[in-house]
C-alpha cells in the first residue's frame, strides 16, 4: 500500500510515527511546501528568544531516515484529484496513492496583501517565519516590535520577542487579550497579569490601520484612533487560513465526521480539519496539538486495524511559556459560573446540568488536570465544585477519591 | 514491572522522602546544600487530606495523559523502567502536560538541570540511575515506616487485594500499633 501525506507538520509526523511503530511496512511519502524536518510550532518561538534550533525538531533530526520515509519537500501541492487518487505537485508531477493523509496546516491571514512585500512585516505561523524574523532582527538591529493580534499566537510571539530584549507592543481589537480562550473577567485578569509581570505594552480596543514604510522597510504603524507607533518589526497574528484550496474547498476547514474522512481514501487532520467537539458535538477547527495527535493516531489505527478511535476534539489550551502564571482554558463559558479569585489566582468553572461546560484557570496548574478530567468525563459535580476551587497543590484528586 | 507504592496507613508524614528526593536531585548530594537553595526541588510531596497523609508523586501512568499532550518531544517513556521521563533540553515549559495530569504531579521550576536558565517541567524520574545499579529509589530507602515500597506491581496488587479482603472480613487492621497510636495522638492535637 502507498500512503501519502500532504504536509509534514505535527499531525503528519504523528501519523507516520504511529503507522511505523505499529508495524506498517507500507511505502510512505510525505509532501510539503516547506523544506524542513517535522518541527514543533510550540517550540519554535524559543529560537527567537535564543534557544538552539535543534530543540524545534521534536521528533528528532533523523525522523525521515528513522522511519524510512520518502519526502518531497519545498514543493507545493497544487491539486488533488480524489477520484484518480492522485496528488499533483507544482502543477506537473503526479504522485498516486492508496491512502491520503491531508494535513496541510494553515497560514497567517494578512489584512492587506501589500504588507507582505514590506521588509519587516511577518506572520508567525511556520518555521520559515521564525528564521526570517530572527535574521531580520539581527541584520536590522531591531529594537521595537508591534504584534498585531493578541490571540494565543500573538501573545506567544510577543513573549518570545520580549524575552529577546525587544520593546514589544501588542495591539488587540478586543477589551482583553486571549479573548477566545477567556471570558470577560478572567481575560481582563490575565491581561492585567501580563502587563504587570512582563514588560509588554498592551493596547486594547485598537487595530493597526496602516503601516509606515520608508524605502521598502517598515518604520512604524498607525492605529485606527490615529496614534502612530514607531517600530521596525510588525508581526501579524490576527488569524489563520486553513490551506484547503488544493482539495477545491474554500471553507473554514474541511468538515469531517468522527471517521475523519473527506473521501473514501482521503483523511484530514490538524489545522485543516473541522471536526466534532467531544462534549458539544459542534463542528469547528480545533487547532491544537493534542487534537492533531488524537486525529492522526485514530487515522493510523483506522488504516492499520480498521478501528476508529476518534471521539472528538477539545478546545483546551494553556499559555505558560516564558511566564509563571499559566493561563488555562477549555470548553465554553456558558452556564452557571463558580469563581475563586485571590491576588495570584483566578479560577472559574462554568456548569451546565451539574457538569463542567467550560473553565478558565489563571495563576497555577494545581487543579487543572483534575478539572480537565472532570470535564472530559462529564461527571456530575454540582455544588461540590466549590471545595476544589481554592485548593493548593496536589490534593484535589485525593479529596474526590476519599469522599466517595 | 517494579513500581513505587504508598501504604497510607503507615505514613506518618515525616517528610523524609521529600528530603531524600531533594538530596538525590541536588548536585552536592548533601542535606546542608538544600538550605535556602531555590534550585533544589523534590519530586515527591507529602499531602494531607483530613486525617490521612501520604506521599504523592508521579504514577508513571501507561498510557499517560502528559506524554500524549507534550508538543515538544520532551516527555518520553524510558525503555528500562517504562517510566515517564522529562528531557529538560527539549522542554519548553508550555504546561500542556500539567494541564492534563489528574494528580498534579508535574511542576515547573528552574533547577540545576535547566539548560537554558529558565524553568522546565519537573517530575519524578524514578531515580533510574539508582535502580540501574541495584538500589531503590531515594524516597523508598528514606522511608522510616516502610510506607513507601518499591516492588513488582502485579504481585503487590494481588497481595494487597488479599489483605484488604481479610481486613474487611475479619476486621483485622494492617496498621502497626505504634503508628495507630501516633495518629490517634495527632488527631487529639488538631
Amino acid at each position: 500500500m502507498k500512503i501519502v501525506t500532504v504536509g509534514c507538520g505535527m499531525a503528519a509526523a504523528e501519523f507516520v510515527e504511529t503507522l511505523r511503530t505499529n508495524g506498517s511496512n507500507d511505502d510512505i511519502v510525505m509532501i510539503s511546501n516547506e523544506p524542513f524536518i517535522p518541527y514543533s510550532p510550540c517550540s519554535m518561538p524559543f529560537y527567537i528568544s535564543g534557544e538552539p534550533i535543534d530543540t524545534v525538531f521534536w521528533k528528532g533530526i533523523n525522523f525521515y531516515k528513522r522511519y524510512n520515509i520518502k519526502t518531497i519537500l519545498g514543493r507545493p501541492v497544487t491539486n488533488i484529484a480524489v477520484e484518480n487518487k492522485c496528488v499533483e505537485i507544482n502543477g506537473s508531477d503526479r504522485i498516486f496513492y492508496d491512502k491520503l493523509f491531508f494535513a496541510s496546516g494553515s497560514r497567517s491571514y494578512f489584512p492587506d496583501d501589500n504588507w507582505l512585500n514590506i521588509a519587516g512585516v511577518f506572520g508567525f505561523k511556520n518555521l520559515q517565519d521564525i528564521l526570517v524574523i530572527d535574521n531580520y532582527i539581527k541584520s536590522e538591529k531591531v529594537k521595537r516590535a508591534v504584534v498585531f493580534g493578541g490571540g494565543f499566537i500573538g501573545i506567544d510571539a510577543a513573549l518570545s520577542l520580549w524575552k529577546r530584549g525587544l520593546n514589544v507592543t501588542v495591539v488587540h481589537r478586543n477589551n482583553r487579550v486571549l479573548s477566545q480562550m477567556t471570558d470577560q473577567e478572567g481575560g481582563i485578569y490575565a491581561t492585567e497579569k501580563l502587563r504587570e509581570k512582563t514588560g509588554i505594552n498592551i493596547i486594547l480596543k485598537s487595530v493597526v490601520k496602516n503601516i509606515i514604510v520608508d524605502s521598502g522597510k517598515l518604520k512604524g504603524v498607525t492605529l485606527d484612533n490615529g496614534d502612530s507607533l514607531a517600530a521596525e518589526l510588525l508581526i501579524v497574528t490576527i488569524g489563520v487560513i486553513p490551506n484547503t484550496e488544493m482539495l477545491g474547498v474554500n471553507t473554514k476547514g474541511i468538515e469531517v465526521d468522527f471517521d475523519l474522512k473527506y473521501h473514501n481514501d482521503v483523511y484530514v487532520a490538524g489545522d485543516v480539519a473541522s471536526t466534532k467537539h467531544m462534549i458539544t458535538q459542534k463542528s469547528g477547527v480545533y487547532a491544537t496539538y493534542p487534537n492533531a495527535r488524537s486525529q492522526a493516531r485514530s487515522i493510523a489505527y483506522d488504516i492499520l486495524f480498521n478501528k476508529n478511535l476518534f471521539r472528538g476534539s477539545l478546545n483546551t489550551n494553556v499559555l505558560k511559556k516564558h511566564i509563571e502564571f499559566p493561563i488555562i482554558s477549555a470548553g465554553y463559558f456558558e452556564g452557571d459560573p463558580y469563581t475563586y479569585c485571590d491576588e495570584e489566582i483566578f479560577r472559574r468553572i462554568y456548569l451546565k446540568d451539574d457538569q463542567i461546560y467550560g473553565y478558565l484557570l489563571v495563576g497555577d496548574t494545581s487543579i487543572s488536570g483534575f478539572i480537565y478530567n472532570l470535564y472530559i468525563s462529564q461527571k456530575k459535580v454540582g455544588n461540590n465544585i466549590m471545595k476544589f476551587l481554592s485548593l493548593k497543590r496536589g490534593k484535589a484528586y485525593y479529596i474526590q477519591a476519599l469522599s466517595v | 514491572m517494579k513500581r513505587i507504592f504508598i501504604d497510607y496507613e503507615k505514613c506518618v508524614a515525616c517528610k523524609a522522602c521529600e528530603i531524600a528526593c531533594a538530596i538525590e536531585h541536588h548536585p552536592d548530594k548533601s542535606v546542608l546544600s538544600l538550605v535556602g537553595d531555590k534550585k533544589a526541588h523534590s519530586n515527591v510531596k507529602v499531602i494531607a487530606v483530613e486525617n490521612i497523609n501520604f506521599a504523592s508523586s508521579c504514577r508513571h501512568c501507561d498510557p499517560a495523559y502528559c506524554v500524549d499532550a507534550c508538543p515538544s518531544g520532551a516527555l518520553k517513556r524510558d525503555r528500562f523502567m517504562n517510566a515517564v521521563i522529562v528531557d529538560p533540553y527539549m522542554c519548553k515549559a508550555c504546561a500542556m502536560c500539567a494541564m492534563v495530569c489528574p494528580f498534579d504531579a508535574i511542576t515547573f521550576k528552574k533547577t540545576y538541570n535547566s539548560p537554558f536558565g529558565r524553568d522546565h517541567a519537573v517530575k519524578c524520574d524514578f531515580c533510574i540511575e539508582r535502580i540501574k545499579i541495584g538500589l531503590n529509589p531515594a524516597c523508598v530507602d528514606a522511608c522510616k515506616t516502610k510506607a513507601l515500597v518499591f516492588t513488582d506491581s502485579e504481585s503487590f496488587v494481588k497481595s494487597k487485594e488479599k489483605a484488604d479482603l481479610k481486613s474487611f472480613l475479619v476486621g483485622h487492621s494492617k496498621e502497626p500499633a505504634n503508628v495507630k497510636l501516633f495518629k490517634e495522638l495527632k488527631k487529639e492535637m488538631l
